[in-house]
């Protein structure tokens, strides 16, 4: 009897025994289940935090420079620095060329001997043959090749005092870039646009940029090789 | 001591408002006058970064260590301005030094600081060499972000640039350095520099050669920026990427971070005959340099701010280089970027350099 007592009073502790565990369980089930929503919050929050301080690109909203540039130069009120100071001393003429509106050096007045009838009263038909003799001895034409081009390509033996287009019409030594673009009319879309030629002095509007002639001699217009203007004789040694 | 509001580095912990230093009292003991390193009183003195190492509050350890590097600067500079046997110039010299000494970042300066800086530096170069300077603090305008192109089919390897860029700002003619690259590339074998040659001395153009120039590309999200512990060097609301001389700790890093190889570092004091010195300079541009300093192109910053290309831009004899205003839709940098097939050098890196290369 007294066994079985105590195997019941036994059997009862182990059931107290596996509530209580049960319960603590609960309690610490829920614990857990607390600590892991606070967890999840803070980490929620710290997320959040890094991502708003952590980007490296904190002080512009801009990731590649060309859409930097498209965004700030929507609202384009320009600026206050101009080329004008620089400018001011040249003889410079306005052009409009393919929607673009840009100066150029004025050339009448740089040449040398300009009118050209000054000297050149007679009739220039006969220079055409092979066997006149040359006038402006120190002229020689390297341009292009003999089929394609002469003096009188451009110079107009009637009207020695302006240039002519291949079609015969009056071009003014002032706009002779309208007579190079003829041919090279790639080289002329890149001048217009700026992609090629020299702009003078200054970056800013307005533009002022140099024409074909003031670069390029028109009777032999392609660069010249030449010794490059720095040697680094330093740099030599450095690498030895 | 500035009423304004702290700037975001400012050491000083505590809020209490220090009174402005007219205490009167300098290393000579004198109330005024006298030693030279009393500032008049007429002249309203300008808060420079003085006080962001002055005003700061520390423990004792780093005061200590501060005093110890000031009291050398100090000494020299209490011992000639209270000398009795040394002139009126060399006071001034000694009270230029020290507060150059004590001058904050440039990039932290309010204008006026700037000015006041720039101003030493003009009156301390007239001091030790009777010659004047004509040295700017302009800052960004704005609307303005500056941009380059370099046309690869044009360059013939002439180096006129090279040689403008040396002239004009003041490089070192010891150790020769030179900003600008200028590199002789075989056709057919596309651009690598590995291959290419950047100090050839032969008739140019060469037989089976093109040419391309480098430079610093004053990236938009420039690497060499980043790694600089001491934030010497920066980008400038234009865009350009400068360097602060006097704050600069000579360590390289940036020279390092560099993917483009634009960056140069003064080994020896650089050298510059007087007759050669270009007078026209900028704080941040082509002031001459010390030993142990870094620098680089700077678009000319002392040509660009005032409207001016940069003097290789105005050198290039065949307009291979184009420079302007990215930010105006009718420049002609604009039209070259929009209508020509342009690329930059290791875009992939995502540094995205304001330097394009384009061909006819």
């Amino acid at each position: 009897m007294g066994i079985l007592t105590t195997n019941f009073t036994v059997f009862l502790n182990r059931i107290k025994d596996a509530n209580r565990r049960k319960k603590t369980m609960k309690i610490r089930k829920s614990i857990h289940k607390d600590y892991l929503k606070n967890v999840s919050k803070f980490v929620g929050v710290v997320l959040v935090v890094l991502s708003i301080f952590s980007c490296k690109h904190h002080e512009e909203e801009y990731h590649k420079v060309t859409d930097k540039i498209k965004e700030l130069s929507k609202d384009y009120h320009g600026t206050s620095i101009t080329s004008n100071k620089f400018l001011e001393e040249m003889n410079l003429m306005e052009i409009s060329e393919g929607g673009h509106t840009f100066l150029i050096p004025e050339r009448k007045s740089q040449i040398k001997s300009y009118a050209c009838t000054e000297c050149h009263t007679d009739d220039l038909n006969k220079i055409k043959g092979k066997d006149a003799k040359k006038g402006h001895w120190n002229i020689t034409l390297k341009h292009a090749n003999e089929e394609t081009m002469n003096c009188l390509t451009c110079h107009n033996g009637d009207a020695m005092d302006d240039l002519k287009s291949l079609t015969g019409k009056k071009i003014d030594f002032n706009n002779s870039y309208n007579l190079c673009s003829q041919c090279h009319t790639k080289q002329f879309e890149d001048w217009k646009g700026g992609a090629h030629g020299k702009k003078i002095a200054s970056w800013a509007p307005p533009r002022a940029s140099m024409t074909c002639v003031n670069c390029h001699n028109p009777h032999s217009p392609s660069f010249e090789s030449r010794w490059p203007a720095k040697y680094n004789t330093q740099k030599i040694q450095e690498r030895k | 001591m500035s009423e304004k509001k702290n700037k975001w580095f400012s050491l000083k912990l505590s809020n209490k408002k220090k009174v402005p230093q007219d205490t009167g009292s300098c290393g000579c003991g004198k109330k005024s006058g006298g030693c030279g390193s009393h500032a008049s009183t007429e002249v309203a003195k300008p808060v420079d970064g003085f006080d962001q190492v002055m005003g700061a509050t520390m423990d004792r350890r780093n005061a200590f260590k501060q005093l110890t590097a000031s009291l050398l600067v100090g000494a020299g500079a209490i011992s000639t301005s209270c000398s009795v046997t040394s002139d009126d110039a060399a006071k001034e010299k000694a009270q230029i030094d020290w507060e150059e000494q004590f001058k904050g970042n440039y990039k932290l300066m309010s204008d006026d600081e700037k000015k006041a800086t720039v101003d030493r530096l003009v009156r301390s170069h007239q001091i030790r060499t009777q010659d004047t300077l004509d040295m700017s603090s302009k800052t960004a305008e704005e609307g303005v972000l500056f941009g380059y192109a370099f046309n690869i089919s044009k360059c013939q390897g002439y180096m006129d640039c090279v040689s403008a860029c040396v002239t004009e700002n003041n490089q070192d003619r010891n150790s020769q350095m030179e900003y600008i690259r200028i590199h002789e590339m075989k056709d057919g074998q596309g651009i690598n520099f590995g291959e290419a040659d950047d100090n050839y001395y032969h008739e140019v153009p060469a037989e089976g050669h093109f040419y391309v120039g480098t430079q610093c590309f004053h990236c938009d999200n420039p690497p060499c920026v980043e790694v600089c512990p001491v934030q010497a060097t920066w980008k400038e609301p234009d865009g350009i990427v400068v360097v602060d001389y006097d704050w600069c700790v000579g360590c390289r890093y940036c020279m390092a971070a560099c993917p483009y190889d634009g960056r140069r570092f003064n080994w020896s004091k650089p050298e510059v005959p007087k007759e050669e010195i270009n007078k026209n300079q900028h704080y941040l541009g082509n002031r001459l340099r010390k030993k142990g300093v870094m620098e680089k192109c700077t678009f000319c910053i002392q040509r660009s701010r005032d409207g001016k290309n940069p003097a290789c831009v105005e050198a290039c004899p065949t307009g291979a280089r184009v420079f302007g205003n990215l930010l105006d839709p009718n420049s002609t940098i604009r039209w070259v970027l929009e209508n020509k097939k342009v690329f930059r050098l290791k875009e992939d890196l995502g540094t995205e350099p304001k330097f394009w290369y384009y061909m006819d």
